[in-house]
C-alpha cells in the first residue's frame, strides 16, 4: 500500500471514518459485550422488514386484518418479512434489556457516559413503545383486546387517567382512530426518534470508546 | 508478526463475508416479496351473460354492459365491463372491447359518424375495429360470443 490516498479517500476522508468505526482501540472484552451491536443488528431488521410490510399494510379497519393475511399467506416470502419483524420485536425488547443489565452490572454508565445511559433509557422506552403500538396493527382480536387493556391502564392516572385514555384511543372507544393513530407513531413518530436517540448514543460509543470491565480487588 | 497479519486479513474477510451474506439474505427476499404482486394473474375462461340478443341493432355496434368480480390484492370488488356487440345477420354476433388499445381509455360508437372515437388521443376505430386514424397500434380486442336461449354471452377469458 502506497502512502498516497486513493482518489476516493482524498475527496471523502473514508478512511479516517472507517478507522475510527472498526479499527479503534478497545479493552479486552467478552461477549457480554456484543449485545449493544446485537441490538442494534435487530433494530436494522426491524426497520428493514418494517419498510417491507408498509408496502402492503393498510392501516383501515376495513383492510388492516385482510392486508395482514394477504401478506402472509399470498405473497411471496411474506410470512418470512412479517414473522422476522415479529419475532424481532420481541428480540428487541430482549436484547435491549440484556444490554442494559450487562452496563448495569459492570456500572458502565458513570462518568463520563452518563450521556449514553440516558439515552440508552430513552431507546428502551421507545422500543417498549414500538412494540405496544405495533401490537394493534394486524387488528385481529388479540390485538384488540390487548390494546383495550393496555390504553385502559392508563385510566387510573389519578385527575387526567380519563383524557389520557382518549388521548391513547383517540376517543373513549377504540377505533379507527387508535388503529391510525397507532400506526402514524409506529412509522413515523418513533423511527424518528429511535434514529435521533440511537445515532447520539452510538456517537458517544464511537467518542469516549466503551468502558473496560471491572476488575477485581487484589 | 506475520501471524498477526494474517488473522487480521481472516477476521476481515469473514466479516465481510458474513456482510454480504447478510445483505443478500435481506436483499433476495425483499425483491422476491417487492415483485410478487407483478405475476401474471390467471383468469379462467368463462361465458359471461350479456343481454338480451333482441337489444342488438342490426348493422350497428350496440353497447352491453354488465359485471364481473375482480380480486385485486385482498380486496374482491365487482367491476363494470362493456362489450359492443355487432351482427349483420342476426345469426353470428361479435364482441369488441370498448377499451382503447392505444392506453386504455374508453371508446365510443359516434352514430352519425360510423366510427368508433376514443376521447383522449383521437384514436379512431371503424364498426369492426380496426384502425381508420390516431395512435392506436392494433385493432380492438374481439371476443367470442354465443347465443344460449336468446341470451347472448362473450368468452371474457382475459
Amino acid at each position: 500500500m502506497s502512502d498516497r490516498p486513493s482518489w476516493l479517500d482524498e475527496r471523502t476522508g473514508w478512511k479516517q471514518i472507517w478507522t475510527i468505526l472498526f479499527l479503534r482501540k478497545i479493552p479486552k472484552v467478552n461477549w457480554a459485550y456484543t449485545l449493544g451491536s446485537a441490538t442494534l443488528f435487530v433494530a436494522i431488521n426491524q426497520i428493514v422488514t418494517g419498510i417491507l410490510l408498509t408496502i402492503f399494510y393498510v392501516p383501515s379497519p376495513q383492510d388492516a386484518y385482510d392486508s395482514v393475511r394477504y401478506i402472509t399467506n399470498t405473497v411471496t416470502l411474506g410470512w418470512l418479512i412479517r414473522g422476522l419483524h415479529h419475532w424481532g420485536a420481541s428480540a428487541m425488547v430482549v436484547l435491549a434489556v440484556a444490554h442494559m443489565l450487562r452496563v448495569i452490572i459492570h456500572g458502565a454508565y458513570k462518568y463520563p457516559r452518563e450521556v449514553t445511559w440516558i439515552t440508552g433509557v430513552g431507546l428502551l422506552l421507545v422500543v417498549i413503545a414500538f412494540g405496544f403500538t405495533g401490537y394493534l396493527l394486524p387488528w385481529d382480536q388479540k390485538a384488540y383486546w390487548a390494546t383495550t387493556v393496555g390504553t385502559r391502564i392508563v385510566e387510573v392516572t389519578p385527575i387526567i387517567g380519563d383524557w389520557l385514555l382518549r388521548l391513547l384511543r383517540g376517543g373513549t372507544q377504540l377505533s379507527g382512530v387508535t388503529l391510525t393513530r397507532f400506526f402514524g407513531m409506529h412509522v413515523w413518530v418513533l423511527p424518528a426518534a429511535l434514529l435521533l436517540l440511537l445515532a447520539t448514543h452510538i456517537f458517544l460509543v464511537f467518542r469516549i470508546g466503551i468502558s473496560a470491565p471491572p476488575k477485581k480487588e487484589r | 508478526m506475520g501471524d498477526e497479519v494474517s488473522r487480521r486479513r481472516f477476521l476481515t474477510r469473514a466479516t465481510a463475508a458474513i456482510g454480504a451474506l447478510l445483505t443478500a439474505g435481506f436483499g433476495l427476499p425483499a425483491v422476491a416479496y417487492f415483485v410478487s404482486p407483478a405475476k401474471k394473474q390467471e383468469t379462467e375462461t368463462d361465458w359471461l351473460p350479456l343481454g338480451s340478443s333482441s337489444k342488438v341493432e342490426m348493422g350497428t355496434p350496440t353497447l352491453f354492459k354488465t359485471t364481473i368480480d375482480r380480486t385485486t390484492g385482498w380486496i374482491t370488488e365487482s367491476e363494470e365491463v362493456s362489450f359492443y356487440v355487432l351482427t349483420e345477420n342476426a345469426r353470428t354476433y361479435v364482441a369488441l372491447s370498448n377499451v382503447c388499445t392505444h392506453l386504455g381509455c374508453r371508446i365510443r360508437w359516434v352514430d352519425n359518424q360510423d366510427e368508433f372515437f376514443c376521447p383522449c388521443h383521437g384514436g379512431v376505430f371503424s364498426k369492426e375495429g380496426d384502425v381508420l386514424d390516431g395512435p392506436p397500434p392494433r385493432p380492438l380486442d374481439h371476443f367470442e360470443v354465443r347465443e344460449v336461449d336468446g341470451t347472448l354471452e362473450v368468452n371474457y377469458g382475459v
